[in-house]
């Protein structure tokens, strides 16, 4: 009885949000043919892969040969080392720079001046990675390299900043924050100029500091986009960077600077073993799955955030 | 009337089968076509090219030159590229995933590697017959004269799948290039021995030649990319007995791979311990071979090990800048009390293959021919299509370059008689395409001076002078593995090589304990190395 009163219901429902359902439609399918048909590849991973053989050839079925390969290979466990060692601090570091600094943009009062050094902050995230490499290993450089003439004015360094396995990670997170920190720097300050204004005067009124406005009004009212960029940065948690690792790397520094995904194109685009390639690939999307399921249980548990 | 008939038309039937008979046994090896037949292909291409060809030829394309006219006017065949990429890295990696998803071009130059997978997923097509019937005599001549190693290692189970771009292997071996100016400011002699190499090279980098007060100069240049024909490590290692990267024989008479050897370690050790001396460039591992070349150009450095064409590249520049700077290559040194040998491979780099279904697969062939003939043949014209007086290069407009492996040696013996008894008659082909060239130099005029580095190859203390003396001396190691790639090398032996070089790099660089050099081995072993090893030896055997 129910069942029969509900259906057309349901099916009004869906009437009504018919052309809803027809404008996500190619983005569904858009999805489905670049995200979902390549799993399908996957498969390679358990293969000798021989590429003029096909996809669909007569490949040789290996098993989990490709696995133990690579967990005999020397650069592949360094690699994943790397690649949860800089992704973890960019991820911190992208987070406590830019809402500090968005704070504080949001307190000068001088407009011109807050304009100015906003623009100045987000320039470099518009440079490509390929040109800041080019721009870093010269001014990087140990021997004629500005920083290191500057340094050695105090009488410290030559520091060779891209060549030693002692400074490799801190100049890849360093420089990746610097040249980020900026852009991010906008979003937090959107979200700050719309809290409203009304609780500030309140809070002034109340006899709250600067700092004390700061702290208890400007923060809790930016949780919501913390915690949303927060979940949203640790899917990334495996992507170190592959554009900003690629141009600035070298042979000397693959101990601490190799991530998996550079890791990935050097064995299958260069050493076309696409079977250890696919199968490193395929790892690398089994432990982002998990951190990502993680982090989405810790917002929601501990900020009570959900995207679903 | 009828009988008439019946004769007549016999005859007739006779005569279209006997023309049909001599048609099909004699295939012709320069026959043009009737109908204008194109072959598509794919390459790269590099600066030089541009600098030497398309910059004086604006109008000129890569399907549109000398070489395209010429195949258009003798063969009927019109050469067509299904993509142009620039540098041999981006090439492999483009012919890699177009081999991937199986969509190959017509004709295309393969690497061993990329040609056993082709071969096997049954991709291209056997070439034995067409290759017997429509090469020429002198065509097969030349590919022949390296051995049948091109030839065996594009064979697979019996048959042909590639025509191999035949080269010198000579040319690979490494020379010693040293500027010479430095050396008779500092009075030092040319150097004999490693000892001395280090020593020299200790004295140029503590020289302040530019007088510009800081101490900038480095004593051996080398670049990321080790094994390369300029600024390689090769010439380096070989004066430690070790052979990076071919195969030579054990005391038992069985290969190993020669990175593997132990004089690889005191050689790292050496080159370690130079750049703790500050002898060699601390951030070699970050320049490419163009950057080095930079420093090279603008006299930071006094010596590196590369090939005999080094001279012209990047060298002329350094004398163009500064017209005080001599270089001369001479023979690499011994560290051990053995003497030296340099090692040489299988010249031939690339193979062209030809896809399952086409029509006219005969045409390559006939590109060879054509190609050789024109450079090297009884009537070439090599001043106009190899080596003409005012660039470099053209040659490589051809999708094919089948090069006739003896023809730097032979234009050498045939300048170094021509010093001799002054008989310039005798000088033909190349060889008198560059006597115009030294004689350019000579002259002492602007436009000669730019012919400085054919002088320094061809000159009477020029580098093939020292080439020739290593092939008089026996002072040459061969790669005693030249067959097709492996089962296990296939697939293995690319990451091998990166395990290698980022072991090497940091061992120098002192990122890593030289006895990193043993885990390497060990390494190298584990991940395929000792399959590979005896996979070639199997081969080995199969060949003794």
């Amino acid at each position: 009885m129910q069942r029969t009163h509900l259906r057309p219901a349901r099916l009004k429902a869906f009437r009504k949000e018919l052309p809803f359902h027809l404008m996500l439609l190619p983005a569904v399918i858009l999805v489905f043919i670049y995200m979902y048909v390549p799993l399908g590849g996957l498969i390679i991973a358990f293969q000798k892969f021989i590429p003029a053989k096909g996809l669909f050839g007569e490949q040789k079925w290996v098993g989990l040969d490709n696995f133990i390969y690579l967990y005999r290979l020397p650069g592949a466990i360094s690699a994943l080392r790397n690649t949860v060692i800089i992704a973890f601090y960019k991820i911190i570091l992208h987070l406590i720079i830019p809402i500090t600094v968005s704070i504080l943009l949001s307190e000068i009062k001088s407009d011109p001046f807050r304009r100015t050094a906003q623009t100045l902050i987000y320039l470099p995230h518009f440079l490509s990675w390929i040109i800041m490499g080019g721009i870093l290993i010269d001014i990087l450089s140990p021997t004629d390299g500005i920083v290191n003439r500057f340094l050695g004015l105090f009488g410290v360094g030559p520091y060779f900043f891209l060549g030693s396995n002692d400074t490799f990670r801190f100049t890849i997170i360093f420089t990746d924050v610097w040249k980020e920190f900026g852009f991010n720097t906008i979003v937090y300050l959107a979200a700050i100029t719309n809290i409203d204004p009304n609780q500030y005067e309140a809070a002034t009124i109340d006899g709250a500091n600067r700092f004390q406005r700061m702290i208890y009004v400007t923060l809790p009212n930016m949780r919501m986009i913390i915690v949303l960029m927060m979940v949203l940065s640790l899917g990334n948690v495996l992507n170190a960077g592959f554009d900003q690792v690629f141009n600035l790397y070298s042979k000397q520094v693959y101990e601490t600077g190799d991530i998996l995904d550079t890791f990935i194109y050097r064995i299958g685009l260069i050493d076309a073993q696409f079977g250890v390639a696919t199968a490193m690939g395929m790892f690398k999307s089994v432990v982002s799955t998990l951190f990502i399921s993680i982090s989405y249980y810790c917002a929601y548990r501990f900020a009570d955030y959900r995207i679903f | 009337m009828k009988k008439v008939s019946v004769i007549l038309t016999l005859l007739l039937a006779i005569s279209m089968i006997s023309a049909l008979c001599l048609a099909e046994s004699k295939p012709d090896p320069f026959g043009k076509y009737d109908e204008p037949v194109t072959v598509h292909f794919v390459r790269s291409t590099d600066d030089t090219l541009d600098a030497n060809y398309f910059s004086q030829h604006p109008d000129k394309t890569m399907t549109d030159n000398l070489w395209c006219d010429l195949y258009r006017d003798k063969l009927n065949v019109i050469v067509d590229y299904d993509w142009i990429v620039k540098g041999g890295d981006e090439y492999d990696q483009k012919l890699n995933i177009a081999l991937g998803v199986g969509d190959i071009p017509e004709f295309v130059n393969v690497n061993t590697l990329q040609l056993k997978q082709l071969a096997e997923a049954d991709l291209i097509m056997p070439l034995e017959e067409i290759y017997d019937s429509y090469a020429s005599d002198f065509t097969k001549k030349i590919m022949l004269e390296t051995g049948t190693s091109p030839f065996d290692a594009a064979t697979i189970n019996g048959h042909l799948y590639g025509l191999p771009n035949v080269d010198s292997t000579l040319m690979i071996a490494d020379l010693l290039w040293v500027r010479t100016d430095w050396l008779e400011k500092l009075n030092l002699p040319i150097p004999t021995t490693m000892d001395e190499v280090i020593a020299t090279a200790e004295a140029f980098a503590k020289a302040d030649f530019d007088g510009n007060g800081v101490d900038d100069t480095i004593g051996v240049a080398i670049a990321k990319d080790l094994w390369g024909q300029l600024f390689s490590l090769r010439g380096f290692f070989n004066g430690f007995d070790s052979y990076p990267g071919i195969w030579v024989e054990d005391e038992n008479g069985n290969l190993v791979y020669g990175s593997t050897l132990p004089g690889t370690k005191d050689a790292l050790k050496t080159l370690h311990e130079m750049y703790e001396k500050g002898l060699i460039d601390p951030e070699f591992g970050v320049k490419d071979g163009g950057k080095v070349a930079e420093a090279t150009t603008a006299g930071k450095c006094g010596m590196f090990f590369g090939a005999q064409w080094n001279s012209i590249y990047p060298l002329q520049s350094c004398v163009n800048l500064d017209k005080n700077a001599q270089w001369r290559a001479v023979s690499i040194v011994s560290a051990t009390d053995k003497p030296v040998k340099a090692q040489t491979d299988v010249g031939t780099l690339s193979w062209t293959v030809v896809r399952k279904d086409v029509a006219h697969p005969e045409a390559v062939v006939k590109m060879f021919n054509v190609f050789i003939d024109k450079n090297w043949g009884p009537e070439n014209e090599n001043g106009i299509y190899y080596a003409p007086l005012d660039s470099e290069s053209i040659w490589k407009l051809s999708p094919v370059v089948p090069t006739n492996p003896n023809k730097n040696n032979d234009a050498f013996m045939a300048l170094e008689q021509y010093r001799k008894d002054g008989d310039e008659s005798k000088v033909t082909g190349e060889a008198y395409s560059i006597l115009q060239k030294l004689k350019a130099y000579e002259s002492g005029s602007e436009d000669g001076f730019a012919l400085w580095g054919w002088e320094r190859i061809y000159g009477a203390d020029g580098a093939y002078g020292v080439l020739i003396d290593y092939q008089n001396k026996g002072m040459l190691q061969d790669n005693l593995f030249v067959g097709a790639p492996t089962e296990t090398m296939t697939s293995r032996m690319s990451t091998l090589e990166d395990l290698q070089d980022e072991v090497f790099t940091k061992i120098i660089l002192g990122e890593a304990d030289v006895d990193a050099f043993d885990k390497f081995v060990s390494d190298f072993n584990a991940l395929g190395g000792k399959e590979i090893t005896e996979e070639v030896n199997e081969w080995y055997a199969s060949v003794k």
